[in-house]
């Protein structure tokens, strides 16, 4: 593997052709299989090309009730959870990047708690404690689970954010004369913006993607877009539901995700998981 | 003046005490989540579960515990749970760790695509993932579509076998394998490797002798947050793997919602933690450290 | 019109003491320079000024108000920092605008006060330019624009050309000087590079380890410097450590009668002052390398205990490697424990064999 790394002097590059190959074959073949059974109206073993395209399922996707419902409760659940997120978590990540007070580091550190764990086992444990709250099933249940998700994504990356802030640009809008409150909102706020807005766009993805918890709590009136999924994947004939719901279900995240991924940049993410 | 810099927040004014009251108010609901919801959760499913309710009160008991242990069909859940996260991490490596060398040392235009490609999965959600892979390599899916075109036998469908959920969570966790990897592999800089091949080194010796022992940290860390991540996994070993034995997070739901049985439930998720403990354990330490280093 | 008064200002950190005892009084329209090794206080000095530190004890005045309680935001100062810190998501216009429109402006003046700012530093047309399309020195120029648009009674600039070349460091000095004499405004320059304060400076202040060495203007600080820490530290600097016996400086190369009393001594003299004078035999300082710039030679000597000295000769004497010479000193001071005690000239160049009375250079 080493090899490649002394054959810049234009050699070819097969070990790059060959995990090239290797990876669109294996990362894009599942993919275009939804994609293609999406638009299906026939596709019968062993025929290698469908022998029907068409729209039809989407017609009958998008007119069933329990679709709607899901979505509606899915965008609802994310659009609180983040909101509660952004709302408790950035005032915090401030206070991380930029005072000093008794607990900082420990504080800060123990936001990994929620990823030292088996994910699943805790979410079992939490469940344990909301069943004794009554707050299985309900709507504020899935939140604060959700909730706690998201929290260290959401300390995290704007604490760097806000740490990669020059300090002398605060100190400058204050030598102006700005007083604290707006030194934060016209330089601090500006400068980690757009890192601060891709990790509120992916706390949003990852939590209407979110499916443990979501089931565990919620099963069985709250039910999510991903729960919907599964059990159409378990119980309904029809295949095309389940790709046609992949697919609207995924176009537009993976868009959003592309421009958080640019923005933080790949190096952000794995350090963010203590790479 | 490294000190100078830390010192002052948003300008000197304000008292040091003061400053310090308003930080902790500041983090004081985030930290309150953590503690409700993390910490005491875990510290209630370990009490509750040893010491249990009995008719004259509450009384240590080891009961549950003994239970699972003794249960065939727990055990043999457990056991294909540690299976699974063997394989897996095994797999990642092998897999992940040749496409981080790549990355690293390779300047040609392959190397945006296969990073490309290799991070790809972290955009797609773990259910579009599972639905996919059933028709891909479920019974009459495309790879069987393909080899009966060609002439060949079907595949024994890897789908509702142990080895369903493998090849899901392999292709799921691939790209922050590689992305921890790689950011462990970027210590490493190439006057290091030159100079190991300037005296003579072959490139097997190279990666045996150089850039092994430096990011053996770094492996460390990828396997504890891939077993962390692996071991209580829910939704690909519920659609792709095997309804008996199932791996613990199925069957903590099953146990927890189906059977309606909270303390086997939380007994089964305390002998998660147990089976984690370490990894967790080292994933937190070497993350400390690293911020540490970095803040001083 | 403004005067800074800075009254035994301290302050120190958890460990360390960063400044300690420092005052200093600058004139309305005097620009002064501090001048230090880093880590000698200078930019926390200049930080408590502009607001940004808080002193431990002590007062710093603006024209007789004790301003060291205020936050930065109500201090009459301007800073120009390092890194000039400019807004990267403003634009030229609204970087330099920022202030005047915290201060509620009728958007005309601002933009005509703007335009003033910018074409004072050199910049007239810049305003629509994002700030990372500009150099180094634009950018610097434009931050010097944001503190004097908003006309501070002090202006602190914190090592402000330190991320420039040599090149165009000369020249903005240059122009910052120009700028501040004709605006006639009060100045307080943080630098680490003597030859920045020597140009520009009305009064240097040299600082060490948060105190003041010595606070005079440059040819003083150069001619006269007070302590050994400021002849070191300021141009170039023979020192030769030795006893003083008997009312005369005594080292094997050289012995000057002082006006001291008796104890260890540091002989202190410029090369411009360090003659040298071809000699024979075994004893003498031995030449290690000249160096030809043209207008003089730098010749580099060792003496017989290891001191290494430089003396700037004329270009009219070759000095080969290995060659000896005597020492002749036209000019000295002398310190003890850092701390000026005589100073004076040897009269007559040592060239001549009667100079021998005053100057008993042993061969």
């Amino acid at each position: 593997m080493i090899r490649t790394y002394s054959s810049t002097s234009g050699r070819f590059d097969w070990t790059g052709l060959a995990f090239t190959i290797l990876l669109a074959i294996v990362i894009a073949v599942p993919l275009l299989v939804v994609f293609t059974w999406a638009f299906t109206e026939v596709w019968r073993y062993p025929s290698v090309i469908p022998q029907k395209f068409g729209l039809r399922f989407w017609d009958q996707t998008l007119s069933r009730a329990d679709v709607w419902e899901a979505l509606s409760i899915s965008l609802r659940l994310s659009a609180t959870v983040t909101a509660l997120s952004a709302l408790i978590c950035l005032p915090a990540a401030y206070a991380f990047a930029r005072m000093k007070f008794p607990g900082r580091d420990l504080f800060f550190l123990s936001f990994l708690a929620s990823h030292a764990f088996p994910k699943f086992g805790l979410l079992v444990a939490i469940a344990a404690i909301f069943l004794q709250l009554n707050l299985i099933a309900t709507f504020w249940g899935v939140v604060l689970i959700q909730l706690v998700g998201t929290l260290m994504l959401m300390i995290w990356i704007p604490v760097a954010a806000f740490q990669a802030v020059d300090r002398r640009m605060e100190e400058a809008a204050r030598d102006v004369g700005a007083g604290p409150l707006r030194v934060f909102w016209s330089i601090t706020l500006p400068q980690a913006g757009p890192t601060i807005f891709a990790a509120v766009l992916l706390t949003f993805v990852s939590t209407f993607y979110e499916t443990e918890g979501a089931w565990l709590i919620g099963a069985p009136q709250i039910r999510t877009m991903p729960v919907l999924m599964i059990n159409f994947i378990n119980n309904q004939v029809v295949i095309q539901y389940g790709a046609v719901l992949s697919v609207i279900l995924w176009v537009p995240s993976f868009i959003a995700l592309m421009f958080a991924r640019r923005v933080i940049g790949t190096g952000a993410f794995a350090k963010g998981f203590g790479a | 003046m490294a000190d100078t810099a830390t010192a002052s927040a948003t300008g000197g004014s304000e008292p040091a005490i003061g400053r310090g009251l308003k930080g902790l108010l500041l983090v004081a609901l985030p930290v309150f989540l953590v503690g409700w919801l993390i910490i005491y959760p875990i510290i209630a499913a370990i009490v509750s579960t040893l010491f249990v309710e009995a008719t004259d009160g509450v009384q240590f008991s080891t009961a549950s515990y003994r239970f699972f242990f003794s249960d065939p069909y727990s055990r043999a859940n457990l056991a294909l749970t540690l299976w699974t996260t063997g394989v897996c991490a095994v797999l990642l490596l092998l897999v992940g760790l040749p496409i981080a060398l790549y990355l690293r040392f390779s300047t040609s235009r392959f190397a945006d695509l296969v990073q490309s490609l290799a991070i790809f999965p972290m955009f797609v959600p773990s259910i579009i993932l599972s639905y996919a892979l059933i028709r891909t390599i479920g019974p009459n899916g495309t790879v069987d579509i393909l080899l009966n075109a060609v002439g060949l036998p079907k595949i024994p469908s890897p789908y509702l076998t142990p080895w369903g959920p493998v090849i899901g969570l392999v292709w799921d966790n691939l790209p922050l394998t590689v992305l921890m990897l790689t950011a462990g592999l970027a210590g490493i800089s190439n006057s290091a490797v030159e100079a190991a091949r300037d005296v003579g080194a072959g490139p097997i010796r190279v990666f045996w002798h150089i850039i092994l022992p430096r990011m053996g940290n770094s492996i460390l860390v990828t396997i504890s947050f891939t077993v962390l991540g692996i071991f209580s996994s829910f939704t690909l070993p519920y659609v792709l793997g095997p309804a008996s034995p199932e791996m613990m997070g199925p069957f903590m739901l099953r146990t927890f919602n189906d059977l309606y049985d909270p303390l086997n439930a939380k007994t089964q998720a305390v002998i998660s933690f147990v089976f984690c403990l370490f990894f967790g354990i080292f994933y937190v330490w070497s993350i400390a450290r690293n911020q540490r280093s970095q803040s001083r | 019109m403004a005067r800074l008064t800075i009254e035994s200002l301290r302050k120190s950190f958890a460990s360390t003491v960063a400044v300690d005892d420092f005052s200093l009084d600058v004139a309305d329209g005097e620009l002064v320079c501090l001048l230090g090794p880093s880590g000698s206080g200078k930019s926390t000095i200049l930080r408590m000024i502009g607001g940004f530190e808080q002193p431990t004890s002590g007062a710093i005045r603006i024209d007789g108000q004790d301003v060291s309680r205020l936050p930065p935001d109500r201090r009459p100062t301007g800073m120009v920092f390092q890194s000039h810190a400019l807004w990267s998501h403003m634009n030229v216009f609204n970087n330099i605008a920022f202030g005047l429109k915290l201060r509620r402006l009728p958007r005309s003046e601002i933009r005509r006060k703007v335009e003033e700012a910018l074409e004072l530093v050199g910049l007239g047309g810049y305003g629509h330019r994002q700030t990372f399309q500009l150099s180094g020195g634009q950018q610097q120029r434009v931050a010097l624009a944001r503190s004097l648009v908003l006309e501070p009674k002090i202006l602190l600039l914190d090592e402000p050309f330190a991320s420039l070349d040599q090149h165009l460091r000369e020249r903005l000095r240059e122009e910052v000087r120009d700028i501040q004499q004709r605006l006639g405004i009060t100045t307080l320059f943080v630098t680490h590079g003597q030859d920045e304060a020597l140009a520009m400076a009305d009064r240097i202040v040299v600082l060490r380890n948060g105190q003041c060495e010595q606070a005079d203007a440059p040819d003083i600080i150069y001619r006269n410097p007070q302590t050994q820490f400021v002849a070191g530290f300021i141009g170039q600097m023979n020192f030769i450590a030795a006893n003083v016996e008997g009312g005369t400086f005594r080292h094997p190369h050289v012995s000057i009668a002082v006006g001291v009393q008796d104890g260890p001594a540091v002989l202190a003299v410029r090369p411009e002052a360090l003659g040298l004078a071809a000699t024979d035999g075994e004893a003498g300082a031995t030449v290690l390398r000249s160096t030809d710039f043209g207008s003089h030679i730098m010749v580099d000597v060792e003496l017989a205990d290891g001191t290494r000295l430089k003396a700037m000769t004329s270009p009219s004497i070759r000095w080969e490697r290995g060659a000896r010479a005597r020492l002749v000193p036209a000019a000295y001071a002398l310190y003890r424990d850092n701390r000026l005690v005589d100073s004076g000239r040897v009269e007559g160049r040592a060239t001549t064999a009667a100079s021998l009375d005053v100057v008993r250079v042993t061969v």
